[in-house]
């Protein structure tokens, strides 16, 4: 089976939909393609709530907030590919898949990239010890709770303080299960403040920092894990182990873009984010291919995910109806000081405005943002705090960009210890 | 009761190679394995390199046996339809007291008859391998080396055994060895067998299953190892198996491209007393980070998706050699212990010459005419050309639908392991057979849909599943009602 279309959408999560129903908006022909059975990603399995408080202006949960959006996408006359498993895309936007019917073959003007990311693994972050049943991803745990009723464990230690195994560690202590702790290897929680707050105080569910599970033990299931505080280069400190026994080990450890559709384009990536390298248009090195949502970066909030998606869906559209002509060969790369992780976008010209998104590597008191434009100061925020679980993000006007020539560095001044 | 000539106790990659040896004659076998799956013991935890034969003392029964059998793998491969891939080897001097060590293992390299074996410099090296460590001075080559997936090469002997006649039990510890008469009445918790000959290839068990029989001829114990597996996407990854130079009881650590295109780095080699620790160590893992950045300094070490370990049979004060022999005690019990590296290479000689022994024992081996010595191989759709998929999906929707995004494995691929003639009956055993779950999210995403699959199939509540051995249930039951 072959059919055209002027933008096809490579995923149907909140990033997905977003960027379809916008590009639906400018009046093109838009196709997503989704390897589940339904639309909506992992907000399917985020059943709990604080989602949408930017972008609807009201605190939704994760289901409701994909409703909101698969019902856009119904009204918008999108034509939805489920159970459909993208395998191929190729740089002249040849989009190969699979369902049951036999081969798909969609053939775009542009794309839209918004696989989602997918969490980093015990492997990853190589815990020794045995390699028993019970020790899963706190994204897993969420599926088998949620969505399968189905308990992964009885009592569960969790190691990482993402946003996920936050919340997990609530979700299970609901459902009956019991949460021994929540260790994590910095001194700092990787989730949001208000999950600290509504997940684990709430609940009495101890968060342990500076501390990491340094082995696995029991077999054929996890009967204990060892538990070690760690210095300041996040090594163990001898002497500082502690068995904790447990069946099961949840890890919140991180997430990843997913990257192997990027790969097999021959995207750039950026070593940083993780995400494939985008100009201020969210396109890739490839023209007229986007992306968007955590296949870019991993972001705090689905609704920043939306307003980005929004952006990537609009200007796919615009590719796709007037073929614009970029000028990626002027781009160049923003500059940024060490504390920040990464920004997106990487590469920017002076043609139009510039969002710039960013994170911080660890949390900063007292910090403030200066832009310069070579050595020219061109803007720069207020004093205040920063931390790595939230994004910042900076709005910059085409005029203030100056002489792309001289480049765009963005600096995090610290206070002075 | 039926009555068997010969079991084989052990289905690693030795106890499978002689079970598909052994289906060749017209005799009755059968193989027991402890496990509920094939090749879980040093099979699975090792890095797949078909040594040619550089290493084992020329006249050793080792240096024969691994020379003959890595010459077999290219025609097996054909013959069972598993992967295989020659990626040649180099071990890698430092400088001037390495090259010596190199031109030592070049002459028992020549006379244990391994072609095109000879000493490179290092420019020769840098054209193959550029990020290479620039100290390296000297290689030796062994152009000839080849890489496989050491379980799918058990599978695929135990399945071809079964094919020509082999009766496998899995789930089988034995528990008992007693003579009846001539014969051996062999017994495990649920069932007896009897039988007139016995294998004992039970790897790092041998000389307990011995014991059961009353033999007691050597002592083993395990030399542990820690194995890492890395993302096939690196900018930096080995083209070539490269190890450096050996020390006295282990080949160093290496850097191994796979058949699947991930680099498994391994391995570790500490004696250990537990037959059973294949636990991952600390200072295993670091001690393979520094290993493999000695090869190629830059490496990425971010780029981990896995860790594992494996213990090699040792037979004790044997100089590291094989344990192939007929017992003293009893002419109707036939040792293939001792296998430790290279195991791989050497399962196809080891099975002829466990054949051979069984012969001089007094076996009568009357040809099965029947023999057919090929097994097809399984489809792996991920291969296939866009034509052959849609044909594919066209004749079985199954093959429609991607279960594992990482490696594109298929729920048609997942059947066909489940349906197997060693089926797989865990989430595991769908692991190795289909590679589910084996790529960078380690199942996240397709660990859920393996267990329906599974449950669906065997006809059980999704709680019963397992993860490999009995005890290791993912799932406590529901969480509501």
């Amino acid at each position: 089976m072959m059919e055209n279309f002027d933008v096809v959408i490579i995923g149907g999560g909140p990033a997905g939909m977003a960027a379809a129903v916008e590009a639906a908006r400018k009046g093109v022909s838009v196709a997503i393609v989704e390897r589940n059975d339904e639309l909506g990603g992992i907000l399917n399995q985020c059943i709990h709530s604080g989602f949408g408080l930017q972008y609807f202006k009201e605190e939704l949960t994760g289901p409701e907030y994909a409703e909101n959006f698969k019902n856009l996408v119904e009204q918008a006359a999108i034509k939805v590919f489920l159970k459909t498993m993208v395998t191929d895309i190729s740089p002249d936007k040849k989009v190969t898949a699979v369902n049951e019917d036999g081969l798909v073959t969609l053939l775009a003007k542009a794309i839209v990239l918004a696989m989602g990311c997918r969490e980093r693994t015990r492997g990853a972050i190589k815990i020794p010890g045995t390699r028993p049943a019970g020790v899963l991803t706190a994204g897993l745990a969420q599926r088998y709770v949620n969505m399968e009723n189905l308990k992964p464990g009885n009592r569960v230690v969790i190691l990482g303080s993402g946003d996920i195994g936050l919340i997990m560690a609530r979700r299970l202590a609901l459902e009956g299960m019991e949460v021994l702790g929540v260790y994590e290897l910095m001194p700092y929680a990787n989730g949001l403040f208000r999950n600290v707050k509504n997940c684990l105080d709430d609940f009495g569910i101890p968060l342990h920092l500076s501390t990491t599970v340094s082995r696995v033990i029991g077999y054929p299931r996890v009967e204990a894990v060892e538990v070690c505080q760690v210095d300041d280069k996040g090594c163990a400190i001898a002497g500082k182990e502690k068995i904790i026994p447990c069946d099961t080990l949840l890890l919140s450890v991180g997430l990843i873009p997913e990257n192997e559709l990027s790969l097999k384009l021959g995207l750039k990536l950026n070593g940083a984010s993780n995400g494939p390298v985008v100009n201020q248009d969210l396109e890739s090195s490839v023209k007229g291919v986007f992306a968007c949502g955590n296949v870019l970066h991993v972001h705090d909030l689905v609704d920043k995910v939306t307003v980005e998606a929004i952006q990537a869906g609009k200007n796919a559209a615009e590719f796709a109806l007037f073929n614009t002509v970029r000028r990626d060969e002027q781009s160049q790369f923003i500059k940024y000081s060490n504390n920040i992780a990464y920004t997106v976008p990487s590469i920017f010209n002076t043609s139009k405005d510039l969002l710039v998104k960013f994170r911080v590597r660890k949390p900063i008191t007292g910090g403030q943002i200066k832009i310069f434009s070579g050595d020219q100061l061109i803007s720069e925020s207020r004093i205040r705090d920063f931390k790595p679980s939230s994004m910042e993000e900076i709005s910059l006007k085409k005029d203030d960009l100056c002489d792309q020539a001289k480049g765009l560095s963005i600096i995090l001044e610290e206070a002075s210890a | 009761m039926t009555k068997y000539d010969v079991i084989i106790i052990g289905g690693g990659i030795t106890g499978s190679a002689i079970a598909r040896e052994l289906s060749r004659y017209k005799i009755k076998t059968a193989l027991l394995e402890k496990g509920l799956d094939i090749g879980l013991g040093a099979t699975k935890g090792n890095g797949g390199v078909v040594h040619q034969g550089y290493d084992p003392v020329p006249g050793s029964v080792k240096a024969k046996i691994n020379a003959q059998g890595a010459k077999q793998y290219p025609q097996l491969s054909k013959e069972l339809g598993f992967e295989i891939s020659n990626p040649g080897l180099f071990v890698l001097g430092f400088g001037e007291a390495d090259l010596k060590v190199l031109e030592h293992k070049l002459d028992y390299g020549i006379r244990n008859g391994i072609k095109e074996i000879r000493i490179v410099d290092k420019d020769t090296v840098k054209d193959r391998e550029p990020h290479i460590n620039p100290n390296v001075t000297h290689a030796l080559a062994v152009p000839s080396t080849t890489v496989v997936d050491p379980f799918e090469v058990a599978l695929a002997f135990a399945e071809n055994a079964v094919d020509n006649g082999v009766t496998v039990f899995l789930g089988q510890a034995v528990k008992k060895i007693e003579k009846q008469g001539q014969d051996f009445l062999v017994s495990t918790e649920t069932k007896s067998y009897l039988t007139r000959y016995i294998v004992n290839a039970a790897g790092n068990h041998a000389d307990d299953v011995a014991k059961l029989a009353g033999i007691e001829e050597y002592q083993m114990q395990p030399r542990h190892g820690d194995l890492l597996v890395f993302d096939r996407e690196m900018d930096i990854k080995p083209q070539t198996v490269m190890f450096p130079c050996p020390g006295p009881d282990t080949k160093g650590i290496a850097c191994i491209p796979t058949i699947h295109g991930n680099t498994i780095v391994g391995s570790t080699a500490t004696m250990m007393d537990d037959k059973d620790d294949v636990a991952n160590y600390k200072n295993g893992i670091d001690a393979l980070i520094d290993g493999v950045h000695h090869i190629l300094p830059e490496l990425d070490d971010k780029k981990i998706i896995r860790s594992f370990a494996g213990l090699r049979p040792v037979v004790l004060d044997h100089d590291n050699d094989f344990y192939i022999e007929i017992s003293k005690t009893d002419s109707h019990f036939i040792h293939a212990a001792g296998i430790q590296s290279p195991g791989v290479a050497s399962a196809p000689a080891i099975a002829e010459r466990v054949r051979d022994l069984l012969n001089d024992a007094g076996l009568d081996l009357p040809r099965n005419l029947n023999f057919n010595p090929f097994r097809p191989a399984p489809t792996i759709f991920n291969v296939l050309s866009e034509l052959e998929k849609n044909m594919l999906i066209k004749n079985n929707q199954a093959y429609g639908h991607v279960v594992c995004r990482c490696e594109t494995v298929t729920e048609g691929e997942i059947l066909a392991a489940i349906k197997g003639k060693i089926p797989a009956t865990t989430v595991d055993g769908v692991k190795r057979r289909t590679r589910a779950g084996m790529g960078r999210c380690q199942s996240g995403f397709c660990q859920y849909k393996v267990l329906s699959i599974l449950a669906r199939e065997q006809q059980v509540a999704i709680e019963e599943i397992l993860l490999e051995d009995s005890g290791s249930q993912l799932i406590f039951g529901k969480v509501k009602g």
